[in-house]
């Protein structure tokens, strides 16, 4: 079960991410739905589950971008991994903690790429502030919404069979 | 603080490390090869760096501390064999030096026409007042009594006893109541070389010439041929002082031996006696 939620998480967020990242063309923003779905895999079920998210979910979005496969992966396995550790021990449940977590997994993340990709390339690329705290806020954002939708649902799904009993009951 | 699995923590460890070796395997380093590779050569290298540093440290200690415990047998082995190679140069010296004697020898015995026989000195006998020496040759190879000793330099002596059969004393023209026959050769004046021994310079007096003759020093002095035992014409040596002998009718002649008596190795034994004609003196 928690097998085909990490799957089903990392293939909604990367088709939601393809969706989006036409519109991301040109740099003038961003956003990393794929890492607010390690995020979320980790505070799910674990820091086990955050790594093994991360890797799949780091590993294709290289393999998609054309990029040197594992420099996301990486980034994405460690922030897995250790948004998981902080989910296991706080109580990460509200929609606010969970923002800080998702924001601080972004700076950390892109943070780790850069560092990677300036580890290969032997330079350092230099740090948009401005992008990053964008990418911040919309992976923010991106995370209350993806949060809030995927534990609405489930609850959404159990109410519509008690209204029909309910509705059920009135028939006099 | 962190209450994680430790089985969690070792697969994160493991992913990540199968992340670096992925992107290695991707990424070129500056040498052309794949930053894997070149890691991994770089990283053996220092291995095999360290590896060979450590080997050279272990020799060298072994060179230099170890290896001293032989080093003392090895410094009396080396010591030993100088020792041995220097006798075999004073050995080979030795040989040089004789070889070099026979060879002046054998060309004194071209010009001579007397039969010859080369001998080497074996022993001496400095005794005071009769020089001799010993010669490797005696009756077995044709040597007598009175037999002319001659070398490079000039007259010896004479075999002054009966040789044995591989054996024979010489008697130095030097020593005391040696004699020979001698002429001055520019005057053609003659006289008996005669030996003082040991104690007196020169070693040789030529007595009984007369003083009329005018003698200078570095008059030649050569045997007569007159004693029956010298051939005539040797070399004696040279006239180094004149006395004018006081009252009497003789000169007293000193001479200076042509023959280095103290580095005598080879001589030649004349085997014929001098003619009796030979050496007429005025």
């Amino acid at each position: 079960m928690k097998a085909f939620g990490v799957a089903g998480v990392l293939i909604g967020s990367l088709a939601l991410q393809m969706a989006f990242a036409r519109f991301a063309v040109g740099g003038r923003w961003s956003i990393d739905l794929v890492l607010v779905a390690v995020a979320f895999i980790a505070l799910k079920w674990g820091p086990g589950a955050g790594v093994i998210g991360g890797t799949i979910g780091g590993i294709t979005q290289d393999a998609l971008a054309g990029n040197t496969i594992g420099v996301s992966g990486l980034a994405k396995t460690i922030v897995g991994f250790f948004v998981g550790v902080i989910g296991s021990q706080f109580v990460v449940a509200r929609p606010a903690p969970r923002m800080v977590v998702v924001a601080c997994a972004s700076i950390a993340n892109r943070l780790l790429v850069l560092a990677i990709s300036s580890a290969i390339e032997l330079h350092w690329a230099g740090v948009s502030w401005a992008a990053m705290l964008t990418e911040m806020g919309l992976n923010a954002l991106g995370a209350l919404i993806l949060f809030q939708s995927i534990e609405t649902v489930p609850s959404l799904m159990r109410r519509r069979p008690s209204r029909r009993s309910n509705f059920g009951k009135r028939k006099w | 603080m962190i209450d994680i699995r430790r089985r969690t923590t070792f697969f994160f460890l493991a992913v990540s490390l199968g992340h670096v070796l992925l992107i290695s395997a991707q990424v070129q380093a500056k040498s052309g090869m794949p930053v894997l590779e070149d890691v991994a050569f770089g990283a053996f290298a220092r291995v095999q760096g360290g590896l060979a540093g450590l080997g050279d440290g272990v020799s060298s200690m072994w060179r230099n501390y170890f290896a001293l415990r032989g080093l003392a047998a090895e410094n009396a082995a080396l010591r030993a064999q100088v020792s041995q190679l220097q006798g075999q140069l004073q050995a080979e010296s030795a040989i040089s030096a004789q070889t070099h004697g026979l060879e002046e020898a054998l060309n004194l015995q071209k010009t001579v026409t007397q039969r010859t026989l080369a001998a080497r000195v074996i022993a001496g006998d400095p005794s005071p007042g009769a020089l001799t020496i010993t010669i490797d040759r005696g009756s077995a190879d044709g040597l007598r009594e009175n037999m002319a000793v001659i070398a490079p330099g000039g007259v010896v002596g004479r075999i002054f006893r009966q040789p044995t059969a591989h054996a024979a004393s010489v008697q130095l023209l030097i020593g005391h109541n040696a004699g020979a026959g001698a002429i001055i050769e520019r005057i053609q004046a003659g006289g008996v070389a005669v030996g003082l021994g040991v104690g007196d310079d020169p070693p040789i007096n030529l007595n009984f010439i007369n003083k009329s003759y005018e003698i200078k020093v570095g008059d030649t002095v050569v045997t007569s041929g007159q004693d029956g035992i010298f051939p005539a014409g040797f070399l004696i040596g040279k006239v180094e002082r004149v006395d004018r002998g006081g009252s009497t009718t003789y000169k007293t002649i000193a001479i200076r031996p042509a023959v280095n008596f103290s580095h005598l190795s080879v001589v030649l034994v004349v085997l014929d006696p001098p003619a009796p004609d030979a050496g007429a003196i005025k």
